[in-house]
């Protein structure tokens, strides 16, 4: 609007915001041109191809299953009413709230041979002791069942908004043509909706590549275990670092695919000539069925594993608020406020800069900073302890270690990965409002900050809440960033629930796994209003 | 002699190379005069209006505010820091704001103001409705209240685009005779723009139009 001829704060900001997000990246990526360890040899006749292996068909096997069970109960809960459906659909999403890792570690708590539902079947059939009723859970398979029971609510989440896009009129086309329901949901629902299955998709798998706890909880080899071995096993940091750029090359495929299919996702979007669909309603055993069917994923994502935590916490007697389980919740709300914060202020300043100065710089720098949310933890972390190693010897001059291993290495992981939350949330808020209070209050002798503080901010504070509690339960979940970035004897509740359980001690393990999911219903909470609200609109 | 409220001097603005919206526009506007711009949808007058409340940067030409340069090819004077008022046709009033916090929302930020916010709005007539929210009065007295936000910092010029097109008949007229007296009286220097031909000459001392990126003066 006006040509500045001193620099102004405000338009520095996003540069200096990139600049922290994105070098401890760089550093790890640069390990690339480094030289290359003896260990690679190693790894290469050993474990590499295992990784590898491991970690495509960990992939592939999810995102089959992932997209069976997100894509066809969308379908379900959009096109048919049938018993618990209103229930069913928001419900769904529930085991959003459970972390990949604490579905693994209740799994073997129920299905080992001397789990809870195999003790429960060998006293209700009277069989002897050493007899397993169930298949052995931790193995390639377990993992894939873990994954897809976690994850498949990202397929569904996407697909079910897009069918709810779709006319009705088109699907009656469809009819007409010779389709029946079947058909129509191959032929014609998932096709039109394809980008946005794929969408959902890659952060299936972006999430899979990320996983340590539950990978490690079953002794797969993948590139996530082999780079926490390679460093702590070997104390090979810079192969560890090549490792992690490989995973990093899987990662960006599947970041430009989400990114490519977000961007051609226009065609499902509503056209003037939409119809809302009618639900076609499912009674006797077809309502059985299909209401069965929408159970299964959140008995098996989220009634078992809390079930399964229950019973380890109230039949043992466990002393949940003890002083230690009290001290690492505090650590983890106090990481996870500090950080929400620092995410929502940082999105909201974002934000802010693209609507003062819509230009494509800006936006560019927008998306880079919400690349964080696909990197995975431990790349992550690997990346900021090289940076702050390097800051510790040059810039503090190495008489005294500042940065390794304090809490503010931790904060820095978390916000990179979270912001992409934060900013959704303050982007859509934006959205909302009109450009033309920005005017009437520029105006009304209202500079940039006047305009921040006192106009955006307090049409915000929604956005702003519900972005601090997405990240606090995000920060809460986080593992592997976590396990290598805590200074000496810090514990987390999801560091506490990783130690007990890599102990095997399950029934210690349980109180912070509990407080883990129960944070992390915060977020489902609030998307379940959302879908509330979106079904009263369709209901009028 | 007092010099002219706004003069704009060769003013062009394109929002593609060469493809001008607005060219080579002189306008002199006295102070305490009422104009009205008129002309079809997109022929440039709101574009006008933008350019010169700061909120858009004309693509060659200058702009006078009492003489003073607020606007060149070289540099642009904040909008915040022009003294013109804005009303808009969706009002723009502040949904987390009362109405009186509205209307003393532009005082806060203004010195030498020497009416409260009650005096605006008792002249608006709507000073019952001090403590109400935006959406919990009709369009009409949005529409007061926007004018009386508008009018109390004071400002040199005051911006009108489209300010009554969202209101019926009847309380257009009531909000016309009533507006144009404040104008009148406050000795304001006014712009309006418009599409509506009756309402740009019961309020204008002069009348423009914009036709092919030109501006026409009207006879009365």
């Amino acid at each position: 609007m006006q040509k500045n001829s001193v620099i102004n704060p405000w338009r520095v900001a996003p540069y200096f915001m990139l600049v922290i997000f994105v070098l401890p990246i760089l550093i790890v990526i640069s390990s690339i041109f480094g030289e290359w360890s003896e260990n690679w040899s190693h790894l290469y006749e050993y474990v590499l191809f295992d990784y590898i292996y491991n970690s495509s068909v960990l992939v592939i096997g999810v995102l089959f299953f992932a997209f069976i069970l997100g894509t066809t109960s969308a379908w379900l809960v959009t096109s048919y009413q049938f018993p618990g459906k209103d229930f069913l659909e928001w419900a769904l999403i529930l085991p959003l709230a459970i972390p990949s890792y604490i579905l693994a570690y209740t799994f073997t708590g129920l299905f080992d041979t001397y789990g809870t539902v195999n003790i429960m079947m060998r006293d209700l059939l009277s069989l002897e002791e050493n007899i397993s009723l169930f298949p052995n859970v931790r193995n390639l398979y377990g993992a894939i069942i873990v994954f897809s029971f976690t994850l498949y609510p990202y397929v569904y989440l996407v697909t079910r908004s897009a069918f709810l896009n779709q006319s009705q009129s088109m699907l009656e086309a469809g009819r007409l043509l010779g389709l029946n329901n079947i058909q129509i949901f191959y032929k014609l629902g998932i096709p039109i909706i394809r980008p946005a299955i794929i969408g959902g998709l890659m952060l299936v798998a972006m999430e899979t590549l990320s996983d340590f706890g539950a990978v490690e909880h079953f002794a797969i080899q993948t590139f996530t275990t082999g780079i926490f071995r390679t460093w702590y096993g070997m104390y090979d940091i810079k192969t560890a670092m090549q490792l992690a750029s490989m995973l990093l090359v899987f990662v960006g495929l599947f970041v430009m695919l989400e990114k490519y299919t977000r961007d051609n996702a226009k065609y499902t979007s509503k056209s003037s000539t939409y119809k809302p669909k009618k639900l076609k309603k499912l009674t006797g055993h077809k309502g059985f069925l299909v209401s069965a069917f929408c159970f299964l994923p959140i008995f098996v994502g989220f009634i078992l594993p809390i079930s399964e935590l229950s019973i380890w916490m109230f039949s043992y007697n466990l002393n949940f608020f003890d002083q230690k389980f009290l001290m690492t919740a505090s650590n983890t709300l106090f990481l996870g406020i500090i950080s929400a914060i620092l995410c929502s202020i940082l999105a909201l300043i974002m934000n802010f800069l693209i609507r003062l100065d819509n230009n494509k710089f800006n936006r560019i720098i927008g998306s880079l900073l919400s690349l964080g949310y696909a990197v995975p933890g431990l790349i992550l972390a690997v990346g900021i302890v090289q940076l702050f190693v390097w800051l510790d010897r040059s810039v503090f001059s190495g008489s005294d270690i500042v940065l390794t291993g304090s809490l503010i290495g931790l904060i820095v992981a978390y916000v990179i990965k979270s912001y992409a939350l934060s900013n959704s949330a303050i982007e859509s808020g934006y959205e909302r409002i009109s450009i033309t209070l920005d005017e009437s209050a520029r105006t009304l002798k209202t500079g940039d900050f006047g305009l921040l503080s006192k106009i955006h901010f307090p049409l915000l504070k929604t956005s702003m809440l519900t972005s601090t509690l997405i990240v606090i339960s995000e920060v809460v979940k986080e593992l592997p960033a976590t396990l290598i970035l805590r200074p000496f004897n810090f514990e987390t509740l999801a560091v506490s629930t990783y130690i007990y359980a890599a102990e095997e001690r399950m029934i210690q393990a349980s109180a912070p796994a509990v407080a883990i999911v129960l944070i992390g219903l915060i977020p489902i909470i609030i998307l379940t209003k959302m879908i509330r609200l979106s079904n009263v609109g369709r209901k009028q | 002699m007092k010099p002219p409220a706004l003069e704009i001097q060769n003013l062009s603005h394109s929002f593609e190379k060469g493809n001008y919206i607005l060219e080579n526009i002189n306008l002199i506007i006295k102070s305490g005069e009422i104009i009205s711009i008129l002309g079809s949808s997109g022929c440039g007058k709101t574009t006008l209006l933008r350019i010169i409340a700061g909120l858009e940067k004309q693509t060659r030409g200058t702009l006078k505010i009492n003489d003073k340069v607020i606007s060149d090819e070289s540099y642009s004077t904040p909008p915040e820091k022009r003294n013109l008022g804005l009303v808009v046709q969706d009002r723009a009033l502040f949904p987390h704001l009362t109405v009186y916090e509205n209307v003393n929302f532009g005082i806060r930020n203004s010195s030498n103001i020497n009416e409260t916010p009650h005096e605006f709005l008792k002249l608006f007539k709507v000073e019952n409705l001090h403590n109400k929210y935006p959406h919990e009065i009709s369009g009409g007295e949005q529409q007061r209240v926007a004018l009386a936000r508008s009018l109390a910092p004071y400002p040199d010029i005051l911006l009108l685009d489209e300010p009554f097109n969202a209101l019926d008949d009847q309380l257009k007229s009531e909000l016309h005779n009533e507006t144009k007296k404040i104008f009148k009286e406050r000795n304001l220097t006014v712009i309006i723009v418009s599409h509506d031909i009756s309402e740009a000459k019961f309020f204008s001392d002069r009348l423009l139009s914009i036709d092919d990126a030109r501006i026409i003066e009207h006879q009365m």
